[in-house]
């Protein structure tokens, strides 16, 4: 109990230290944010709260499909190669982070898209105009010293998604990758074809790597020795597995938007936000005493918490998802309510107050678990399968009940255990229950025997 | 003591005609998609010093245009998007412009945009959503493992709840689509995801109850089991819905023109949540177990 203690103070002190707008100070102390560096592994973390499009506004881009670059005899349309594009630049931006973007078709060639807040352009750049076409090709029999494509061309687009990621040689990163499948029968039967023979990986046509195949594999895994730092890599394995552009594209305009929304609706938004809360802690106090005054100070816990970790991740606040996180608030409460109404319910049979919190956080734990671990599943599907406004739906709701778990289980809890060390917070009134002991003979665990029929 | 479960029929009942009303007007395309659903019209234009988005929403509400998103971008660009225009109505809106602020506008632009919100991010949701549901089912039944094949039922009859929220406010919604033309935006979509969070979480404390009553007293029936354990955690279910409903409140009568939607949706959800999970879901159970009881009273013949 000593050390939880001491890890819920140190928890609440973090947090309340992210929570300070404009850091005065940082860690270590030469950069913004937190700035680690253990080796090869860097974080450099500005924290700071990461707002939406409607609330900040941000950077538009208007994007241009180079059709005229497409491959003589290629059949799509316009339209279906738009819509393509469209999705590709959508899942490459979700997976850098939830920024909730806008990407729209705009006309027949073009795509405009909204990044929040002053996103690097160069980055946003890269993201979306690198075609990233990944392509295996293999010594030309003919011309020593070429390559050719084989017949048909095995791609980027044979490729799985989910085998594809970074680890460390030494210090350098190496990118790997995996054929699953026919594709997977290909990549080994070249490995037979060319052994002792160098196979070149392609990048939208330029080399990126051409190792010597020194032994036959044994499955359809490879890797990528490029000279990549440990940001390109990272490009490189969110471009493979989002799929490559199936044409060029080109910026053709570039301009900051502003907020979609005034500050007086924002401005309103907190107002109303902070009205809720005082009525959600009013309500509380009322109707459980002293009960009611640490759940309170637990969801102040709770919404500093949060918070911190909506500027750590970074999760973007639209106007949404600040209403969302004061919803949020008001359903933490609850995990609150069910162990307090289980006290009650305990110290009515007549038990001790120290014997009614232990039995309280005993009965209530069930419910509090599976009903979070319900809505944990719930928000577990939506961020694996949704995109865009969905995710990042997801997350937040993730985050908010994993906190609301632990301020409930674990800070709730504590509270009540230093309460009772008080005397003077010992009395049964500041519970919301008679002074004297109840009447006992209706035990609240059996069922009333009028009842049963 | 309130016999829930023996009055099932009203409860159903009134949960009905909640239901049925907002279920015909959604057969009848009630449901009006925003503009992030549509696409529409992005004109471009180009002013020598950008106006403020108010003054361009006067002039787009005068031509009839209310459903206009307004967005300033450096350099004087004014972009708004709507529904789709013809081209009679781009030279209108280009008129509208120029006859407020003559010279000061250099370049109209008009350009077809696909909609930002894909239908497949729709169906993407309603996937994931059963797929949750399935999960949820199964979780629950873990929860009931002791009880064998009758741990199901308490999983459906939670998702049966969990419908019964999102239809109310899906047909709430496309009520009022089809009276006062209120469109669903994505804000609605996280609002019904919401409702269905809250309306499972809802449940299983009830659940929960039930399992823990039926464990201490073993050999007890079940519809009075489920009367006490509705009974139990009725305060929290109120409490638990008050504090939420105080929250939404605050938002809807405070929170600015742009929540208020959000805001009814949810309010109507939690309250729909918290009557379904006193007054529906722990019922669809007791019947389940009674029609099982009837079949099984009539395979074995009683004995003489």
């Amino acid at each position: 109990m000593r050390l939880t203690s001491w890890l819920v103070v140190l928890i609440a002190v973090l947090a309340v230290f992210v929570d300070i707008p404009k850091h005065q100070f940082s860690f270590p102390f030469n950069c913004p944010g937190i700035c680690l560096r253990i080796g090869d592994f860097q974080v450099n973390q500005e924290i700071k709260t990461h707002l939406g499009l409607d609330l900040q506004g941000g950077t538009q881009l208007i994007l241009r499909l180079q059709f005229e670059k497409l491959p003589p005899g290629s059949n799509a349309t316009q339209s279906e190669l738009q819509t393509q594009a469209i999705n590709v630049i959508d899942r490459r931006i979700n997976a850098v982070g939830v920024s909730e973007p806008v990407i729209q078709g705009l006309g027949t060639d073009k795509i405009l898209l909204e990044l929040p807040g002053v996103t690097d352009i160069q980055q946003a750049n890269e993201l979306a105009t690198k075609q990233a076409f990944l392509e295996i090709k293999v010594p030309n029999k003919e011309k020593p010293g070429e390559y050719v494509s084989l017949q048909p061309p095995l791609t980027g687009a044979d490729l799985n998604p989910n085998g594809v990621y970074v680890t460390f040689e030494g210090t350098r990163p190496v990118v790997h990758f995996s054929f699953p499948g026919a594709a997977g029968n290909r990549w080994v039967q070249i490995s037979k074809d060319f052994l002792n023979q160098p196979v070149q990986i392609t990048l939208d046509g330029q080399e990126i790597s051409a190792p010597v195949i020194q032994t036959v594999f044994s499955s359809g895994d490879g890797i990528i020795e490029g000279n990549f730092t440990t940001k390109t890599a990272n490009d490189l394995v969110i471009q493979l597995k989002s799929g490559s552009l199936p044409v060029p594209l080109e910026v053709i305009q570039s301009s900051r938007i502003e907020p979609t929304l005034g500050r007086d609706s924002v401005q309103q938004s907190v107002v109303a936000g902070l009205i809720g809360l005082l009525l959600v802690a009013f309500f509380m106090i009322a109707y459980y005493r002293l009960p009611g005054v640490l759940a309170v100070l637990a969801l102040l816990y709770y919404a500093a918490l949060t918070y911190a970790i909506f500027r750590l991740v970074p999760v973007t606040l639209t106007l949404a998802g600040v209403a969302g996180f004061l919803l949020s608030i008001g359903m933490a409460a609850d995990a609150n309510v069910l162990t307090f109404e289980r006290l009650k319910e305990e110290l009515r049979t007549g038990k001790s107050l120290r014997a009614a919190v232990e039995e309280g956080r005993k009965r209530a734990f069930p419910s509090i678990f599976y009903s979070n671990l319900a809505t944990i599943m719930t928000a577990g599907v939506l961020f694996w399968f949704g995109s865009g406004t969905v995710k990042g739906f997801a997350l937040t709701l993730a985050i908010g009940v994993f906190v609301s778990f632990f301020t409930a289980v674990i800070v709730t809890q504590m509270l009540l255990q230093w309460a009772i060390e008080f005397p003077a917070l010992r009395k049964r009134r500041l519970y919301g229950v008679e002074e004297r002991p109840a009447d006992t003979r209706g035990a609240t665990t059996a069922v009333p025997a009028t009842l049963s029929r | 003591m309130i016999r829930f479960v023996e009055r099932k029929w009203i409860y159903f009942l009134v949960s009905g005609l909640m239901i049925v009303p907002g279920v015909i007007f959604l057969l009848l395309g009630g449901l009006r998609p925003g503009i992030e659903f549509r696409g529409g019209t992005l004109i471009d234009v180009r002013f020598d010093t950008a106006p403020t988005v108010a003054e361009v929403r006067e002039v787009m509400s005068g031509l009839g245009r209310e459903e206009a998103q307004i967005i300033v971008a450096e350099g004087g660009r004014v972009e708004i998007r709507t529904f789709e225009m013809t081209p009679a109505e781009q030279a209108a809106t280009e008129a509208a412009l120029k006859a407020k602020y003559g010279e000061r506008v250099i370049d109209v632009n008009p350009q077809v945009v696909s909609p930002s919100f894909s239908g497949e991010l729709i169906q993407n949701a309603i996937r994931s959503i059963a797929l949750a549901s399935l999960l949820i089912v199964l979780l629950i039944a873990y929860a009931f493992r002791d009880f064998g094949w009758s741990a199901f039922r308490y999983g459906i009859a939670a998702i049966l709840a969990l419908l019964h929220d999102a239809l109310l406010v899906l047909g709430l919604f496309a009520m009022l689509g089809f009276f006062f033309e209120v469109e669903i935006d994505s804000l609605f979509v996280t609002a019904v995801l919401t409702i269905i969070g809250f309306s499972v979480h809802d449940t299983i404390v009830v659940f929960d109850r039930i399992r823990e009553n039926l464990r201490l007293n073993p050999g007890e029936a079940l519809n009075p089991v489920i009367n006490f354990s509705i009974m139990q955690t009725m305060t929290r279910s109120i409490v638990t819905g008050i504090t939420v409903v105080f929250m939404l409140l605050a938002l809807y009568l405070f929170g600015g023109f742009s929540m208020r939607n959000f805001a009814l949706a949810l309010l109507v959800g939690v309250i729909s949540g918290t009557y379904s999970s006193i007054f529906n879901a722990s019922q669809i159970v007791s019947l389940w177990q009674e029609i099982e009881d009837r079949i099984r009273h009539r395979a074995t013949p009683a004995p003489a």
